[in-house]
């Protein structure tokens, strides 16, 4: 009788939290005009795909979603590349300066970056990088940076150095012992690493704000956040608009649902 | 087997290298910086500098006007002088503490509630849970703040309209958003929302790692479900949880995307926080000493409310590193 009472409270908890998924999707799929409805519509009555066709159509959702994509992507392919070049001494290798810039990258790691935004606007004003898509790629490889460096170290740490060392004593060179050995046990370490700072990057709103003064240039999170102007009272749409936005990072959920705490709590501090 | 490789190992590296012997030592030890270059190059510019700047930016006068000319005014405290004689500037600063530590309250607890729920249920009812959990934790920000705009909205939310049914009349039209204090509420239940499944399933992973028999003993013991967390559950989980209320009280307290998003920290100003000051400072009215000395204060705040903590890592991360 117990675990019935605890299974219906969890059965309560999950249905709130997935509610507000459900009301987007089902929002997204309603007729439009069903959404502007006095009726108790909990269950939809009817599907339709109009609702996205309104939503991709509008002026300017391509070029927002293109400009997402490469800033994100091309953010959390430099962040890779840094991080695991910076990951493979601070783990493997001895040399002074090690503890500093470990303890540098912990503190990075935890600053509130949005109080560099004063700066940080300033200075790409300087460079003339304003309302232009490096500016945003720029910053969203240095914040997801100290996450990538300190998780990627923390899995390196977790590939014993044996591997490599039995690499090398049957006739590899330290780079191959790296590259045949330890390289492909990572492959899964980066995997969630980059889901990561995808995320992050996809989320941001302050920079792209502030950076992308220019309506016809904005990221799809700025966009979306001025749904009103593109869309009204036209929920359908917006809700739409909001899935779609939403598919790439739910994808990568999916994908890495294993590691989803582990991949957190290793780049996070343990307790 | 380890002696013969401690044995082999003076004589193998020597000889293949007779040519490189002097270059040799000096590149092994470049190696770490060349690979350390990039990151460390990435983070200088990118954030080291900034972080000066923004101090040495909180001390100029700097508008529109000294930004055009390309002038350096030096007015040492003016700034903030101006921001702390500002009532305002406290009334938000006390907002934005309270409301990080609604959120941070709400999400710790909930997370805790419900990871050691997650342990007492059967595991087809307890996937469900996690699978619930997942899909509130990958939306993104934005698009949650949409749905949660568009289920509190004024006419034709489903949350008016279900307290309508369930016989609450007064909530026809009833908009969420005319006072500070309930447009803060709506953003604290979005962040809540967002943030509890990471908190519940770092507890839960440290619930899975306290020993069963741990539990079994209490059992025998004759505990109660109370004395069986305050003796087993709670002093093996309590270092994550102060973990989670760390981070969340980071990652809370710097919150700008929903506020923004939601009333642009109206009506009124009322639902303004820190983070949202600095950018009505800077980038909206372009004094951007001022909201350099914001973004400084801002901080400090937050140094001072994490400062047990961040030395305690700070120690232990110094040791381990």
């Amino acid at each position: 009788m117990k675990r019935f009472s605890l299974s219906a409270l969890a059965l309560l908890i999950a249905a709130v939290f997935a509610f507000p998924t459900y009301w987007m999707l089902s929002t997204a799929f309603k007729p439009s005009g069903q959404v502007l409805s006095t009726r108790y519509d909990l269950v939809p009555f009817e599907f339709t795909f109009d609702n996205f066709v309104t939503a991709v159509t509008k002026p300017g959702f391509s070029a927002f979603l293109t400009n997402s994509l490469v800033v994100t992507i091309g953010a959390v392919l430099l962040a890779l590349v840094a991080g695991l070049l910076a990951a493979i001494p601070l783990s493997r290798l001895k040399f002074r300066g090690r503890k500093g810039f470990l303890l540098l990258v912990l503190i990075a790691q935890m600053a509130p970056l949005e109080a560099l935004l004063i700066p940080m606007y300033l200075m790409m004003r300087d460079l003339d990088l304003l309302n232009t898509l490096p500016s945003l790629l720029l910053v969203y490889f240095a914040t997801t940076l100290p996450f990538t460096i300190w998780t990627l170290r923390g899995f390196v740490n977790g590939i014993p150095a044996e591997l490599e060392e039995a690499a090398m004593v049957d006739g590899c060179s330290r780079w191959q012992a790296f590259r045949r050995v330890t390289l492909p046990l990572l492959g899964p370490a980066l995997v969630s690493t980059s889901v990561f700072s995808f995320v992050t990057a996809w989320n941001e709103f302050l920079y792209a704000l502030v950076f992308m003064r220019d309506k016809t240039n904005q990221t799809l999170p700025v966009w979306l956040s001025s749904f009103k102007t593109a869309f009204g009272t036209d929920w359908g749409g917006a809700m739409a608009a909001s899935v779609v936005f939403a598919i790439p990072v739910l994808t990568f959920f999916l994908i890495v649902q294993r590691n989803l705490v582990a991949g957190t709590t290793a780049g996070a501090v343990k307790g | 087997m380890t002696a013969t490789v401690d044995a082999v190992a003076p004589v193998g590296p020597v000889p293949p290298a007779p040519s490189a012997v002097r270059r040799r030592p000096f590149g092994e030890r470049a190696l770490p910086y060349l690979l350390l270059a990039p990151a460390v190059l990435a983070l200088l510019v990118m954030l080291g500098w900034p972080a000066l700047q923004v101090v040495l930016i909180s001390f100029r006068k700097l508008d529109l006007g000294e930004l055009v000319r390309g002038e350096v005014v030096w007015t040492g405290f003016d700034n903030y002088a101006e921001v702390l004689a500002d009532p305002e500037f406290w009334s938000i600063t006390l907002r934005t503490v309270l409301f990080t530590a609604g959120c941070v309250a709400g999400t710790v607890l909930a997370g805790l509630g419900i990871a050691v729920l997650m342990r007492h249920i059967g595991p087809k009812v307890r996937i469900v849970l996690q699978i619930a959990l997942v899909l509130a934790w990958a939306v993104p920000i934005l698009a949650a703040t949409t749905v949660f705009q568009w289920i509190f909205d004024q006419q034709y939310g489903i949350l008016n309209k279900t307290l309508v049914l369930l016989g609450f009349e007064s909530f026809a039209g009833h908009s969420w958003f005319s006072t500070g204090a309930s447009t803060l509420v709506v953003i604290g239940l979005l962040i809540v929302w967002q943030a509890v499944p990471f908190i519940a399933f770092t507890l839960y992973a440290g619930l899975l790692a306290v020993p069963r028999d741990l539990y079994e003993a209490a059992g025998m013991d004759g505990a109660s479900g109370t004395q069986t967390f305050r003796a087993v559950t709670w002093p093996s989980i309590a270092p994550l949880v102060t973990m989670s209320t760390f981070l969340s009280v980071l990652w809370d307290f710097k919150v700008f995307a929903q506020v923004w998003a939601i009333r642009e920290g109206g009506p009124d100003g009322g639902s303004t926080t820190l983070p949202v000051l600095q950018y009505l400072k800077g980038i909206a009215s372009s004094h951007f000493g001022v909201a350099a000395a914001v973004a400084v204060v801002m901080t400090l705040v937050l140094v001072v409310f994490t400062a047990q903590y961040l030395r305690m890592l700070l120690r232990s991360g110094r040791e381990e590193l």
